[in-house]
This record gives structure tokens, sequence and C-alpha cells, in this order.
């Protein structure tokens, strides 16, 4: 008997019970027939694969409630409980998954630049290989629609604003002071290098709510997360000399960067339309360290940058030029972390501390000034699902500054502190329309108030390659150092903006037109010639911007060839600082056009660049006419080369010259304080510091693997 | 009392044979269904049977190793991407069971490519040092593994013959691998054995 029973037990366990049969459809969410995808019990080899029409069918011996699981490629994989022995012919349905590329992207204003983006327009690469650019990251940006090409300031004016309305942050925090100290006229660039950011990304209005302190644009840099390998980069140039090594272990890496800058020797080869006592030095460079954790990367950023130059600077208003000499001083240092905690909650938390001090000669007189700017940062960030993400966050802005003269006994200088929170939600209503609501609220101690910015935009796909964006949104900054310097007495400067945005993208081609509309309130005025200690000012300034950008990159039709053309329309005026009527302000050109191509020549092993770029004349003021802001400067043109050859693969030579055709360009004019003997007031051409400009470098790569060069440092 | 515990002894072995044979069945009707073409046929199957063999890598690393090997076909273009993510994921799964294994790096090593090939102005600049650390890394594990030797070999090639530099040293280990693949013993009959074909094909180019 026993022998039986144990037999039966063995047959029983080796064939299974009886059999159930599991049949059923599978479809998509606009019920089409799925084919292929692959059903089965989970944890049993049961299961089967859907047919041509979507149908499926196989046995199982399994009990009660089991997990059906039903995956495929592009679509969301299905689990779902089922009772095997009541189980009755079903038919499943199977939602796209949004974590494919084909998805709708919310990007109204926004330019991406880099390799995890899926709206990129630039790629990382480019923002240095642009002929012109010169490695610097803000005159790459110049070549993007939206933006000004005012060169004798080098900073970023976006869509009508000044260029103190762009805010840039690194690893989503403040960097208080982002470009070099200078004096008037003379361009400055941005402190930071290339090299060591993996994403770019450049809104030109509309942007999230998680940016607040910026009334026209925000320039945000990441870097690079993980160094890939040990190596050194040596670079020999026309202009100075360059280190960087990075040293990478198992779970941290540390790249340092250092760069010494003299331009005496270039500038005693090459005339320059500038004074020049002392040229222009500088000593710079930046460390980043990384560090893996069991759940998060900790990155500690740091920069450091000591510049000095001495010059005499023209004047109109006296027949001796003036002195200027400039030392800045500028450290900044940046620790973030971001990582994952309980069940997919997403943290990122931070705090900068930048110090920037000036000293500053203006013959006899001696100004210095320091400015302490530290910003903490907290966002979380929760996926309630796949279709909705949430986040919130807060930011907390400390900013100290202050100025000292030698020839008034009283210093100026103030303490603010801005305190914000803010919450938003991604929602994707289907794989074709997705939403992006959002409100941030700021409250400012020194101008003891408090303002609340909603923001919100809207993104549909009309088809596989295009789709239409939308965005609103309300934003707020503290008016300039230059102003609350001399008092508190001020309401934030606000701007409202509104953007419909078309982009088309197949194949690597990006067709993208956004036209806009920016009101701008509250501005602030003056009724002096310059801002200062007995000025009256008041929040009565406003303004306005429209315009039209266009943007096409192609990097196909031409083989080897990669271009991008830019165009922007803009029909702005304002009433703000001291101006006597709204008027298009000095900065602005109506039409602003650029094209920059890259050409790969395989049998030189050569990337030859060229850009060109045109602005229609700017506006400037004239005191001998009557109306104000009535002249116009002539066109701007600028032809630029880059050449880079491929010595061998680690070793680059790079040669670009800036203006090649050597145009006369004018950026304005300054006119004297008072009239002439004849009752004319005199005028300067503001000119750029050198009609053209050369570089040579040599960038040398020393790596384990030899495949590797600088040629993206370029 | 004997008899119960014999009972229940060759009741248990039954029991895990039976599995082992289930495991042993499932495999092998997977790689019949992939020799006949039918990718995503196998690429299911390996899948179901990761749902059950929960300690075992190996087929989460059929699942990688189908995908990416579709992904390499250019009448899938269109899927390539989803079908490299599939593959990623499969191999993550792998990974968690078994760290620090050759095969599963030279697998990354292959994911890589795929994406270099998918998009070479892009990926090319960013991939292309780690994947050669991930074939570095592989070998240091496995100094023996014909893999590793032949794709980093192969990966090492294209750059040599673009710079017009000597691709000789390569060819060389490429001639090396074939010599191993001979000696090579995979663990199992499943255990991966795939790549000879490859590394005579691109012999017979070598140096040409």
């Amino acid at each position: 008997m026993k022998t039986i029973i144990t037999f039966l037990i063995l047959f029983i366990s080796s064939f299974g019970i009886s059999q159930t049969k599991i049949s059923g459809k599978v479809v998509d969410e606009k019920n089409n027939p799925i084919a292929g995808a692959n059903i089965y019990i989970d944890g049993t080899y049961d299961g089967a694969t859907s047919n041509e029409i979507g149908e499926f069918t196989f046995s199982t011996s399994e009990k009660g409630n089991k997990i059906l699981v039903i995956s495929f490629l592009t679509y969301e994989t299905l689990k779902t409980t089922i009772e095997i022995e009541t189980y009755q012919n079903k038919t499943f349905k199977l939602k796209e998954s949004i974590n494919t590329l084909d998805e709708v992207v919310i990007n109204a204003g926004t330019f991406e630049a880099g390799d995890k983006a899926k709206n990129t327009v630039l790629k990382p690469l480019d923002i240095v290989t642009t002929a012109g650019s010169n490695g610097d990251i803000v005159s790459a940006l110049q070549t993007l629609p939206g933006t000004q090409t005012v060169g004798e300031s080098g900073r970023l004016f976006v869509r009508g604003g000044e260029a103190d309305e762009t805010q840039t942050y690194v690893d989503g925090i403040r960097v208080a002071q982002p470009f070099g100290s200078t004096t008037q006229n003379l361009p400055t660039r941005g402190r930071f290098s290339p090299f060591l950011f993996s994403g770019i990304s450049f809104s030109t209005g509309g942007y999230s709510a998680e940016y607040g302190e910026a009334l026209s644009s925000v320039l945000l840099l990441n870097t690079t997360d993980m160094a890939t390998e040990n190596k050194t980069d040596i670079s020999f140039m026309t202009v100075g000399l360059g280190v960087a090594n990075t040293q990478k272990w198992k779970k941290s890496s540390l790249t340092f960067n250092t760069a010494y800058i003299d331009l005496a020797p270039y500038q005693v080869a090459i005339p320059q339309n500038v004074d020049w006592n002392k040229a222009f030095q500088s000593l710079s460079g930046e460390i980043v360290y990384r560090y893996e954790l069991e759940r998060g990367l900790f990155k500690l950023y740091t920069a450091f940058d000591a510049s000095r130059f001495d010059l005499n600077q023209e004047s109109i208003n006296s027949v001796v030029k003036t002195r200027v000499d400039l030392k800045n001083n500028n450290l900044y240092v940046n620790a973030s972390y971001k990582g994952n905690f309980g069940s997919n909650w997403q943290l990122t938390t931070g705090l900068s501390y930048g110090l920037g001090n000036n000293k500053i000669g203006l013959d006899n007189q001696r100004i210095e000034n320091t400015e302490h700017a530290s910003h903490l940062k907290l966002k979380i960030k929760k996926p309630i699902s796949d279709r909705i993400k949430l986040s919130f966050g807060a930011d907390y802005f400390i900013t100290k500054f202050d100025e000292k003269y030698s020839f008034i006994t009283n210093q100026t200088g103030y303490n603010s502190n801005i305190l914000a929170g803010y919450t938003e939600a991604d929602i994707f209503f289907s794989k074709k329309l997705a939403m992006k609501v959002g409100v941030r609220a700021v409250n400012n101690d020194l101008l003891n108030e408090t303002s609340i910015s909603p923001r919100t935009s809207l993104a549909y796909k009309v088809s596989k390659s295009s789709q239409f964006s939308v965005a609103y949104g309300e934003f707020e900054q503290a008016p300039r150092q230059d102003y609350l310097k001399f008092t508190s007495d001020f309401k934030n400067e606000r701007a409202s903006h509104y953007i419909l945005n078309y982009q088309f993208s197949k194949d690597k081609r990006t067709f993208r037109s956004e036209i806009y509309f920016k009101d701008y309130n509250d501005l602030v005025k003056y009724d002096t010639q310059i801002a200062q200690y007995n000025s009256n000012f008041n929040n009565n300034g406003f303004g306005f911007a429209k315009g039209l950008d266009i943007f096409w990159r192609d990097n196909k039709s031409i083989k080897n060839l990669e271009y991008w053309v830019s165009y922007s329309y803009i029909d702005t005026k304002r009433d703000y600082r001291n101006y006597e009527a709204e008027v298009t302000p000095s900065f602005v050109a109506k039409n602003n056009f650029s094209i920059v191509t890259k050409y790969w020549i395989n049998d030189w092993k050569s990337s030859v660049g060229l850009s060109y770029s045109f602005n229609s004349g700017r506006p400037y003021d004239n005191p001998n006419e009557m109306s104000f802001m009535n002249g116009k400067t002539k066109s701007y043109n600028n032809v630029s080369m880059s050449w880079a050859y491929l010595l061998s693969q680690q070793k680059i030579l790079f040669i670009s010259i800036s203006n090649v055709l050597g145009t006369q360009n004018v950026f304005g004019y300054d006119y004297a304080n008072s009239p002439d003997s004849n009752g004319v007031f005199q005028r300067n051409e503001i000119i750029p510091t050198a009609d053209r400009f050369f570089f040579v470098g040599f960038f040398w790569t020393i790596s384990d693997n030899k495949k590797d060069n600088q040629l993206d440092n370029l | 009392m004997t008899k119960v515990i014999t009972t229940l002894v060759v009741f248990l072995t039954t029991v895990l044979t039976v599995n082992a044979q289930q495991y042993e069945q499932g495999m092998g009707k997977a790689f019949a269904t992939w020799k006949t073409g039918n990718a995503t046929e196998a690429s299911a199957l390996f899948e179901r049977i990761a749902s059950v063999e929960k300690t075992n890598w190996l087929p989460n690393y059929y699942v990688a190793l189908v995908n990416t090997t579709e992904a390499f076909n250019p009448a899938n273009a269109k899927n390539a991407t989803a079908l490299i993510n599939k593959a990623q994921t499969a191999l993550d799964a792998a990974e968690l069971i078994s760290p620090n294994n050759a095969e599963i790096l030279i697998m990354q090593a292959m994911i890589n490519t795929a994406l270099i090939v998918q998009d070479p102005m892009t990926n090319g600049m960013k991939l292309s040092a780690p994947t050669i650390e991930l074939y570095e890394r592989a070998l240091k594990l496995a100094p023996e593994n014909p893999r590793a030797v032949f794709g980093k070999a192969d990966f090492e090639i294209g750059g040599a013959q673009y710079w017009g530099t000597d691709t000789k040293p390569m060819c060389e280990q490429v001639a090396k691998s074939i010599e191993l693949f001979a000696k090579f013993k995979p663990e199992t009959e499943f255990h991966p054995t795939w790549g000879l074909d490859r590394a005579q094909e691109t012999l017979k180019n070598c140096g040409k």
C-alpha cells in the first residue's frame, strides 16, 4: 500500500495534477493587437507569446492566486493577480511606456546641451568647438536665438533683458559671481571651464519654479558625474598655460584644472585698441571631487580666480585718460548631494559660498568691494506614478555686500536674506500630452516683501517628430547690487513670460521656432546721470519685449558638415533707469542672425569651423538731438574661423581667428556730459578691444586609454 | 521510519530533478528558438526562466545578449533604443545576482558598443574609455576568456584603422582569442560560448 502511495506522490509531483488553460488577448490603448508580447505566470515556466492578432494561450498546473506578467518592449509591463481556477478569457490593455525616447518633452523656452537630455539641440562638444567662442560657454550660447551679442560686455542678454537678469546655477546651486570682473566697455568671460560640465541647459524664459531671482533667463550647468579614467591634459596657448589632471578611485574621483593666462606677450604682437599699462593676467582653477555613496552621489566643486589688469581708459569728458586698475579675487565652493531614500524619493541638497573681492583704482581714488553670497538648497522629488512626478523644495539666499571709497568716508552695502519655497508637478496625461504646474513663494527680508509666482507649461505632440509647447510664468528678482547698496527702499522687479514653441526634429535635423511676449513691471528708476548715493530711486519703471526666435540645425544633409542657423527678431521697449521715455535700450538689436558650421575633413584629420554673426544696428542716445535714444549704430558683422588638427590621437593643434575680415564694428557711443564751445556734444566710439583675436594652442592628453584627447575641450 | 525518510528524500530529489529538468528543457528550447531566428520568442522564454531562476544569472544574461544582438541588426533600427534598454535592465538584474562576473562585464561592453553604433558623435566620445575599461576589468578577472580578449581587440581595431596606426598587435590578440576559444570550457552547457565565428571573420579581414 505504502509503495503505491509513494508512487502516487512521486507521480503527482512529477507530472502535475490538473492543467488549467489560460488564454486571452493583448492590445494597446487603441485596441490594436500587440504581437510578440510575453505573457507568463511569475515564478513559473508557464507562459506564451502573443500571436499576430494578439492572442495567447497556455496551460498551467498552478493553483490559487498568482501574478500574471505581461511585458512587451515599448510598453509598460503589466502585472495583475489572477485566480487560476476561476480565470476566464480576458483582454489586457498595455500602456505605452513613457520612458521611451519619442515621448513629448516640455521644452518651451529651453535649450538643452547634454547627452542625457531628450530635446538636445547642442552637444557639449558644440559649446566649445564653435569658431569665435574661444572656449567661453557664454560666447557659444550667444549663437543661439533669443540672445543679443553685446560685444562690449561679454555677458548674456536674453530677450530684451539686462545681463543681470540671467542667473547661473551649478548642480542646481546659484553662482553669485559667474563672470570675471571688468571695467566699462571691456568684455568679460564666464568663469567656467566648459570641460568640467557634462550638461548645459539654457532657458530663455518660462523656466521651472525651482529657479528664482532671475527675470529673463537661467543657465544651468551640471558637473560631470563620474570621471572615466586617470589622465593629464596639458595645454600650451598663445595666451597662457593650462594643466588638468584626473584621478579615479573605486568610489570617488578628483579633477583639478588650472590655467595661467597672461595677455602681455600677445598684446605686444597684436595691436590693441586699448592703452594697457599691464595686460590682463589671471590664475584660475577648478577642483571637482565626487564620491559615490550607497544611494547617492556627493560632489564638491571649487573654483578660484585671481585676476588683474591696469589700463588707461579714454574718456570723452577729459583730455587726460583715466587710469583704471583692477584686482579681483574670487572663490566659489559648492557642495551638493543627490540621492534616493525610502521608496523612490529623490533628494537634492547642497550649499554654496561665493566670495568676490574687487580692488579698483580710478586714478588716485580707490574703491574696494566685497560680496559674500551663499545659497542653501533642498529639493525633494517623488514619482507618484510613471505619469505624475511631484517635487518641492526650498532655497535660502544670503548676500552681504560692502563697498568702501577712499574719497568718501561712509561706506555702502547691504545684507539680504531671501527665503523661497516651491512646489511643482509634472503630469504626463499620455505619451503626447504633458504638463508642468508649479508655484514659487519668496520672502525677501531686506525689501520686506513676500511674493508668489505661478508657473506652468504644457506640451502637445502633434506627430512623431513635431510638437507644440506653451509656457506662462511670473518671475521676480531683487534689484541689482548697484542700487541696493544705496538704499533698500525697493520692491522686487517683475516680469511675466508668455511663450509659444513649435519644434520639429527628425533624423539629425531640428527646427525650432518660438514666439514670446514679456511684460516688465516695477523696474528701478532713478533721476541722476548714474545711480549714486543721492539719487531718488523708485520702482515705477516698466517695459515689454516680444519677438520671434528661429533655430535650425542640420547634421545630415551634407556629409561631415554640421551647422546651425539662428535668427531672432525682437521688439522691446522699456522705461527704466534714468530714461526719459519708453524706448528700445541700447543693448538691443532688432535683428540677430548667426550661422555656425563645422566641417570634418577626414583626410586631414581636421575639424574646420566657420561662424558668422550679424546684428542690425543698436540704438544710442545722441544728446545733440531732441528725441531720446534716437541714434542707431551701423550693423555688426563678424566672421570667425577655427581649425582643429589632430596630430595624433592625443595631440591637437588648434587655431582660431575672430573677426577674420577685420570689420570695424561699433557697439555704441559715449557722449560728453556737456557740450563744447560750439554747443555740440562730442562723442567717442565704443569699439572692440582689438579688431581681431588670434589664438593658437597645443593640447596634449596623457592617459591609459590612447583614444582620448582634448577635442571636446576646444 | 526509514521508509518515510527514503520517501521524503526521493520526493525532494524528484522535485529538484524536475526543476532542473524544467530549467534544462527551458534553456534548450530557448536556444533552439533563437537558432530559428525568432529572437522575440527566445527573449520571452529566457525572461520566463529568469522569473523562476532567481539566483541564476544566465537567463537574464541571455535576455541581454538576445536583445543587444537584435539592436545591432539594421532592420531593427527603429526599436534599437528599446532593445538596448531591455538588454540593460536584464543585465543589471544579472549583475545583482553575480557581481564581478567577466561575462557580464563583456556583455556591458557590448551594450556600450551598441550605443556607440547608434549615435557615434555623442556616445563615441563618452563611452569609448569606459568600454575599454570594462574589457580590462574582465581580463583581470578572467585572463583566458576568449570573448574578453577578442572583444577588446575588436573594439580597438576600429580606432586604429582610422588613425592609420598598426593593427598588428590587435590582430595578434584576435588570433590568440581563437586559440583560447578552442581551449575554453564553459562551466555548464548553458554558459556563454559564443564569439568564435566573429573572431574568425575579423581575423580574415585583419591587416587588410
